[in-house]
């Protein structure tokens, strides 16, 4: 099911236009400041509690991580890193889930119609009723987000609460966070929030502090303040993310191109037969029997 | 033979008989051209081919979403694609050793492979060819059909399985891979259905009787009709 009351920008596999926006609804963001974060794990909680999904056995890695990577029934993950920076040991900490992409890969490679949906508000969400659980999104997704659950046969992922935010709240996480290191609002407000706390972080030494939102995949709706930010990658996200090339040709050229190529062997061989009709033996006695005639 | 003794059987159609277990002998004014477990590991490929291809239009392209209703929709499709895939694969790997030791193209063949020699023989201008019983284009048609079902395996398993197994770039490989295949192998089948059918009236037969008649193997096939009728000469 989709969401009652917000307008579609996009829906995977469309045959053609699948908006719906009529009203103009807010762009939301969700805001996080890994420099504030202090791995408290109360958004990891939150987000078990808010979507009710159950808990799945983990291992232990020597780190503090809940879960050594995101599962279909665990959408929300702080990863801890350690790292030495010069002199310094780093201890970097960040929230892993969806980013809510502008472009989203997973919608692109989606083939189910209406299974991967983007409301207007830059949310995207699997709609798991017509999700076939075929694992394409897998490959679009640049940051390696959706999971496929053996429970339902189907790919899961943070909804951003959706179901919360259309009713005007919060997402759960944000709600939990003690820090205030989650913010959530207009893309607007938090992309100005970001860019005054990346000021305040380059003022305290660390020179190159950025804000996250990769314009690869045209931005992204989560998006997150590094203190490290000429190192994504030190955080564990790609430095310069896009919808894989492969997927991108696949959809946009491979796909037409076959169409092409099947229609056009379906036209090459009507032509052929009118213009030089069934092959037949000279004699034409011989073929109207379709028999030897002796 | 069982062949032979139904031969005498008044009740039977002695070519049907004989195209149980025979094959390039000449009965009455037929000569059979496919015996039955031929024909069988054709069909078996070619159902299996229809059946993978209509649950995987569907998942290719939403405009053709309406094929999956047949099976019961998408999600059926899903499930069943890749099963059909495998039984498609194991049915193809029969076909490859059936007719493998046919399909060594000859010097006639590569010539008649050509650019120009396909021309001639879709303008109906190679009547004087040295075709034996497969042409150089069906024996094109038995390799490419060849590697394109092991394509579609291969890169098959790789969309089948959890992306974690081969990785990102190697499932971008595959959907490539698969699409490519999957596009010309269709446009292969496409002309194979024509030239079996419509272009060439008396083809079909030898694919469900199992015969043809002899005039059309003279016409098609001359180095082939020579070699059967000389050895029923003998």
């Amino acid at each position: 099911m989709t969401a009652d009351g917000l307008e579609v920008r996009q829906s995977s596999a469309s045959v053609w236009n699948s908006k719906t926006e009529l009203r103009n609804l807010r762009v939301v963001s969700k805001l996080i400041d890994t420099s504030t974060c202090i791995g408290c794990k109360a958004c990891e909680v939150a987000c078990q509690e808010w979507n009710d999904l159950h808990i799945v056995p983990t291992e232990q890695r020597g780190t503090y991580q809940t879960m050594p990577t995101l599962h279909a029934n665990y959408w929300n993950l702080i990863q801890f890193r350690e790292r030495e920076i010069g002199p310094d040991f780093a201890w970097l900490l960040r929230k892993d889930g969806c980013m809510h992409c502008a472009d989203p890969g997973c919608l692109k490679a989606c083939p189910a119609p209406g299974a991967i949906v983007q409301y207007q508000n830059g949310i995207v969400d699997v709609n798991p009723e017509a999700c076939i659980g075929c694992r394409m999104c897998e490959t679009g997704c640049p940051f390696d987000i959706p999971r496929y659950s053996d429970q339902t046969s189907k790919m899961a992922k943070c909804t951003l609460c959706v179901d919360r935010v259309q009713v005007g709240l919060e997402p759960a996480c944000v709600k939990s966070c003690p820090t205030g290191c989650l913010e959530f609002g207009d893309k607007t407000e938090l992309v100005a929030i970001a860019n005054a706390r990346v000021e305040q972080l380059k003022q305290n030494g660390f020179v190159n502090a950025a804000l996250y939102d990769p314009p690869g995949v045209g931005g992204t709706t989560v998006i997150t303040v590094l203190a490290h930010g000429d190192h994504p990658e030190w955080y564990g996200l790609p430095k310069d993310p896009h919808v894989p090339t492969g997927v991108r040709f696949w959809k946009n050229a491979l796909r037409p191109l076959g169409a092409l190529a099947i229609a056009g062997a379906f036209f090459a061989m009507v032509g052929h037969y009118l213009s030089f009709g069934p092959k037949k033996p000279k004699d034409t006695k011989d073929t109207q029997q379709g028999e030897e005639s002796k | 033979m069982s062949g032979i003794a139904l031969r005498d059987d008044t009740m039977g159609d002695d070519a049907i008989a004989r195209a149980r277990h025979t094959e390039d002998v000449v009965v009455g004014d037929e000569i059979v051209r496919e015996r039955l477990s031929a024909r069988v590991v054709h069909w078996t490929v070619a159902v299996t081919f229809f059946i993978c291809l209509f649950t995987g239009l569907p998942i290719w392209t939403p405009y053709l979403g309406f094929l999956a209703d047949l099976f019961g929709g998408l999600h059926v499709c899903r499930v069943l694609h890749p099963w059909m895939g495998v039984a498609f694969a194991a049915a193809s790997v029969l076909m490859f050793a059936q007719w493998i030791s046919q399909m060594t193209l000859t010097r006639a063949d590569r010539q008649f492979i050509t650019p120009k020699g396909m021309l001639q023989y879709f303008q109906y201008r190679n009547e004087d060819a040295d075709v034996g019983k497969y042409n150089g284009g069906q024996k094109m048609l038995f390799w490419a059909a060849a590697l394109g079902a092991l394509a579609l395996l291969l890169s098959g398993i790789v969309m089948w399985l959890p992306q974690p197994i081969f990785g990102q770039w190697l499932r971008q490989a595959s959907y490539i891979l698969h699409d490519t295949a999957f596009s010309l192998f269709f446009a292969m089948i496409i002309g194979h259905i024509y030239l079996g059918t419509a272009a060439e009236p008396g083809t079909f037969r030898s694919m469900i009787r199992g015969t043809v008649t002899k005039s059309w193997a003279r016409l098609h096939h001359p180095r082939w009709y020579r070699d059967v009728m000389s050895q029923e000469r003998r």
